[in-house]
């Protein structure tokens, strides 16, 4: 039986058990449980289906098997995807996706007896096996199909066989009051690290085989007779990147980015030494010619073949990629940017292997993935920032100083801003939090509001805070005007222009400000909440030199 | 007998025969419990079918009792072939769908078709008729039809009555199931079980009429006292009961029966040979100690028969021509994976950064913060790189947002407050569903001692 072929390492026995399941007599409903490598496991049910539909019924399983697969994430166009032979649609509603599945079986039936009867195979009836997958969207999309959709061999009176598949355990998309009867589970465990290196190494050969079929002439990373380095290279990848996740399928996108870049001293190594070897053939070929001409040529050949590289040569490769697969995890787990960047950018130098000993490479962070502070180590500048990031770099220098006092207001609690902003008249400036000694009490610990997130606050405050900030950080920069005689008289001229309050509407606009009060609200001054975080705020305020650690009252 | 041997390659070919035997015969277990309840409905089908009487009754029994097997093998043993109508509660959740159904199943068994007037008069006036849905002022509530893709015909409630009459007046009487009947009873003013009750009442064996039969199949008890007045008192009240084997015996009986059950491969040589082995194989399999401990475990926890063949199930899929005999320890190990499933079994597998999130989430609960997010555990878990001498493997943003993620995909961090726009995503509130005793069980598990410590410190 080839479907018991380890195409999938550490899969096996569930291969077995599904298949001999699936093909014997299937039961009504599976739930196919799997946390870690969801998506592998949703390729290897497929390629077990396809296995099985594409095999004739024989002796061992008389039921012909026909599979189809329902996404939960398009489920909302979900059933059969086509029309009756009198023009009725089959995906209205369960009932006429039912009176489908029937017009299809006896559809196939007559053509599964008109095969049997030509003799050249057993044919006991049909068989529909059903995938649904990620099944915990059915919860929230269709909750009216996840009662029914089990039974449904039973409804339909057919061998139907339904497999949800999803990541989320079944009690927690189980219908209410004993709905649908309990699935026989299927439980996949974590893969390990052997299976996904020879999950890794499977991959290898696919590619080598497409390349090779493309172009046999040029040498490209996934030759052969890399193998064993590249068997090398992956055990390296898994020891650096197996404890951070183990979904095959993220290893193998890193792998794919970070591959191209470690072999590519070798075949550099390999194509001076055809250059070396070129000159010497040309010196050699009016050399002697008692051997005969085939033997030379293979000879030839031989001498011309990529061979893999020695163990020295692997643990220098090693020792200089190390450092450059762990970054290579931290920005392509998240996907800040792809593997095709990645491989571009991190491309080693020319010739590296014929350069003295040197330090391991320094990779190179794509700028759209690199944090805002990666060298503070606070790196909490969360995904999706440094688009943020850009786009503050165009903003007007006003829509700064509005940021920052969003942010100010938005973690400093209202009852500070006197100690903070306020000025006496006896010139002591900025009361800094004084640091009470902590009180070992059965109450919870507060939590500083950084890291509960910023709170709303009205937009009185935040001009009021605006005002502070222009006074002590902007007064000196302004045009000089005459006419105004009170101190802060200036600074209240400018925080009352139309111009800020239309770009406290774009920054809201443009979801850098969150506007938490409803829009038709009258009452009451509407509230805001900054929606920018530590990182960014800082890079705004050292621009615009704002001490922003001193102004905030709790600082990290 | 020597079982433990490996098997002769010319005998493989019975292994997979008497898997399908086996899995097959697990699918027509019968239920001596249901006897008396085969032979009232029995009775109640035979008056239906050649006196013509109107007769209604309701299948009483819990979950997995065999109540839609039992009126199968009732209609496939009767001699008689009547109209059968299967309407479901989970399918037809409103008497126009319910209706549309009726028709369809009519016009398949009788080939004549009863509603195509019907559909025609929705199709050329569909606006007219969703103007009649939207009049507060009518009578009739329209039926509420929670999700219908626009554009479907679905026949108007008012035609009800006159379909449902034409029943008795068919060629061969009619059986119609209602499967899930407590449903059925929740639509709006009972319409369809009212005019079916109705009908089933008012139905005298004449001539020209057939009789009818309505059957509920529910498996909750106090269905009847969802009926409204009107519909209690047309139906006939009669109960038949299912139940599930009571006794422990029966459960062994079943699992012998399943197992010994005949295979034939094609070679009769083989199959006497294959035969013998298999028998003692299975004496030897039922006789084991513990397999009698686990059924009778599983039994004092649910007398649900499917959970049984489920155990059987997989006992037989991991029958293979390598290990051809059942084993009691695949009884067991199936009896954790499909009875009483662990809570989260495969806390350990996770990775690093998720497990250092488990533990800070302990940290956090500890702290009186049963309620956090993202930045308070990444805080937490900062700290204890900072502070430990021995630091655990430095993590950056990136893997351990992704491990959050993961977490919550896997529901073991849920939603503390339903999601709003306002908040960004590191700072939504989440609760961790894993106890602290589950997380100090995976973190022994890992044998990794500097997150064990990590985890000591919450006290």
């Amino acid at each position: 039986m080839n479907f018991n072929q380890p195409t999938h390492p550490g899969y096996e026995q569930f291969t077995q058990e599904l298949s001999s399941l699936i093909s014997l007599y299937p039961p009504p409903f599976i739930y196919v449980n799997d946390v870690q490598s969801y998506r592998t496991t949703t390729s290897v049910i497929d390629d077990i289906l396809e296995d099985l539909s594409e095999r004739p019924p024989s002796l061992e399983s008389p039921t012909k098997i026909y599979h189809a697969r329902i996404d939960g994430v398009a489920s909302s166009q979900w059933g059969l995807d086509r029309e009756g032979d009198d023009g009725t649609r089959w995906n209205e509603n369960l009932d006429s996706f039912l009176h489908g599945l029937r017009a299809l079986h006896t559809q196939l039936c007559k053509l599964g007896v008109e095969v049997a009867a030509e003799g050249t195979e057993s044919y006991e009836g049909i068989c529909f096996v059903i995938v649904v997958k990620q099944a915990e969207i059915l919860k929230d999309a269709l909750l009216e199909l996840m009662a029914p959709l089990p039974c449904l061999g039973e409804m339909a009176q057919l061998i139907i066989c339904v497999v949800f598949i999803s990541q989320v355990r079944r009690k927690d998309i189980k219908p209410p009051l004993g709905a649908a009867p309990e699935p026989y589970f299927m439980d996949i465990g974590s893969p390990t690290k052997e299976h996904i290196v020879k999950h890794l190494l499977s991959q290898f050969s696919t590619l080598s085989t497409t390349d090779a079929s493309s172009s046999s002439q040029s040498i490209t990373p996934y030759h052969p007779s890399l193998l064993p380095l590249y068997r090398h290279f992956t055990s390296v990848l898994c020891d650096v990147c197996f404890p951070f996740t183990h979904d095959p399928q993220d290893l193998a996108y890193i792998a794919v980015a970070s591959w191209p870049g470690y072999a590519k001293p070798v075949l550099d190594e390999h194509r001076r030494y055809l250059a070396a070897k070129a000159n010497e053939m040309d010196l050699d070929v009016d050399g002697e010619l008692e051997d005969g001409e085939e033997e030379q040529e293979r000879r030839r050949q031989d001498a011309l073949a990529l061979k893999p590289p020695g163990e020295d040569t692997r643990m220098r490769l090693t020792r200089l990629f190390n450092p450059s697969l762990s970054a290579a995890l931290e920005v392509l787990l998240p996907r800040l940017s792809n593997a095709a960047e990645w491989a571009a950018l991190n491309e080693p130098p020319p010739d590296l292997l014929a350069m003295p000993h040197g330090p391991p490479l320094r990779p190179v962070i794509p700028a759209a993935a690199a944090p805002s502070d990666i060298t503070t180590g606070t790196a909490n500048a969360p995904v999706g920032t440094n688009s943020a990031l850009m786009t503050m770099g165009t903003l007007p220098r006003m829509a700064r100083f509005l940021l920052v006092a969003a942010f100010l207001a938005s973690m400093n609690p209202a009852k500070s801003d006197l100690r903070m902003f306020g000025r006496g008249l006896d010139e002591k400036k900025r009361k800094q939090r004084r640091q009470v000694a902590r009180i070992k009490s059965k109450a919870a610990a507060k939590i500083p509001q950084r890291l509960l997130g910023p709170a709303p606050f009205p937009l009185d405050r935040l001009l009021a805070i605006l005002g502070a900030l222009l006074e002590e950080n902007d007064a000196e920069t302004r045009l000089p005007a005459p006419e105004f005689t009170i101190p802060g008289e200036y600074t209240d001229m400018e925080i009352a222009r139309v111009g800020v309050l239309g770009l406290i509407n774009q920054l809201t606009s443009m979801r850098l400000l969150f506007r938490t009060s409803p829009v038709d609200r009258l009452d009451g001054p509407p509230m805001y909440k900054c929606s920018v975080g530590y990182d960014s705020v800082l890079g705004l305020a050292r621009g615009l030199k704002i001490p922003l650690n001193d102004l905030l009252w709790d600082p990290v | 007998m020597r079982l433990n041997g490996t098997l002769p390659a010319h005998l493989h070919p019975c292994v997979t025969a008497q898997k399908r035997a086996m899995l097959r015969s697990l699918h027509d277990v019968g239920m001596t419990t249901n006897d008396i309840a085969y032979q009232q409905l029995t009775n109640l089908l035979t008056g239906t079918l050649s006196r013509g009487e109107g007769n209604s009754c309701m299948v009483l029994g819990p979950c997995g009792s065999g109540k839609t097997k039992l009126v199968e093998r009732c209609l496939s043993d009767i001699n008689e072939s009547p109209i059968v109508l299967r309407l479901s509660g989970w399918i037809q959740y409103s008497d126009r769908l319910a209706m549309r159904e009726i028709a369809h199943q009519l016009a398949q068994q009788t080939g004549s078709s009863f509603l195509s007037n019907v559909d025609d008069v929705t199709e050329s006036f569909p606006h007219q008729e969703e103007e009649e849905e939207a009049n507060p002022f009518l009578d009739t509530p329209p039926d509420a039809v929670p999700v219908t893709v626009p554009g479907i015909s679905l026949p108007p409630s008012s035609h009800l009555p006159a379909l449902i009459s034409i029943l008795p007046t068919l060629a061969r009487p009619t059986v119609v199931i209602l499967d899930a009947f407590d449903l059925f009873a929740l639509h709006p003013r009972q319409s369809l079980l009212y005019c079916l009750l109705d009908t089933v009442q008012s139905c005298r064996a004449s001539p020209s009429t057939k009789g009818i039969a309505v059957i509920g199949v529910t498996s909750r008890v106090d269905t009847i006292q969802l009926l409204e007045k009107r519909v209690k008192s047309r139906f006939s009240g009669r109960t038949f009961r299912t139940a599930a084997p009571q006794q422990l015996e029966d459960w062994v009986k079943i699992t012998k029966t399943v197992l010994s059950s005949k295979c034939t491969s094609g070679d009769h040589d083989n199959d006497d040979e294959w035969q013998i082995l298999w028998q003692a194989a299975v004496d030897k399999f039922m006789s084991a100690k513990t397999l009698l401990n686990a059924l009778n475990e599983t039994f004092s926890i649910t007398r649900d028969v499917r959970m049984l063949k489920k155990l059987i199930t997989m006992v037989v899929t991991h029958i293979s021509p390598r290990s051809p005999y059942p084993l009691p320890t695949h009884f067991t190990d199936a009896a954790t994976l499909q009875r009483a499933r662990p809570r989260f079994p495969f806390l350990y597998t996770l990775s690093y950064p998720a497990l250092c999130l488990l533990i800070a989430s302990i940290h956090a609960d500890t702290a009186g913060h049963p309620v956090f997010s993202f930045e308070m555990l990444h805080e937490t878990f900062r700290d204890q790189v900072r502070t430990s001498a021995s630091a655990p493997i430095q993590i950056n943003g990136g893997s351990i947002g992704m491990a959050f993620e993961a977490l919550i995909s896997a529901k073991i961090f849920v939603c503390a407050a339903a999601p709003t726009t306002t908040v960004v995503k590191e700072f939504i509130k989440y609760r961790c569903v894993v106890e602290r005793d589950e997380v100090k069980k995976t973190v022994d598990k890992t044998g990794q001692i500097n997150l064990k410590k990590w985890l000591n410190r919450a006290q």
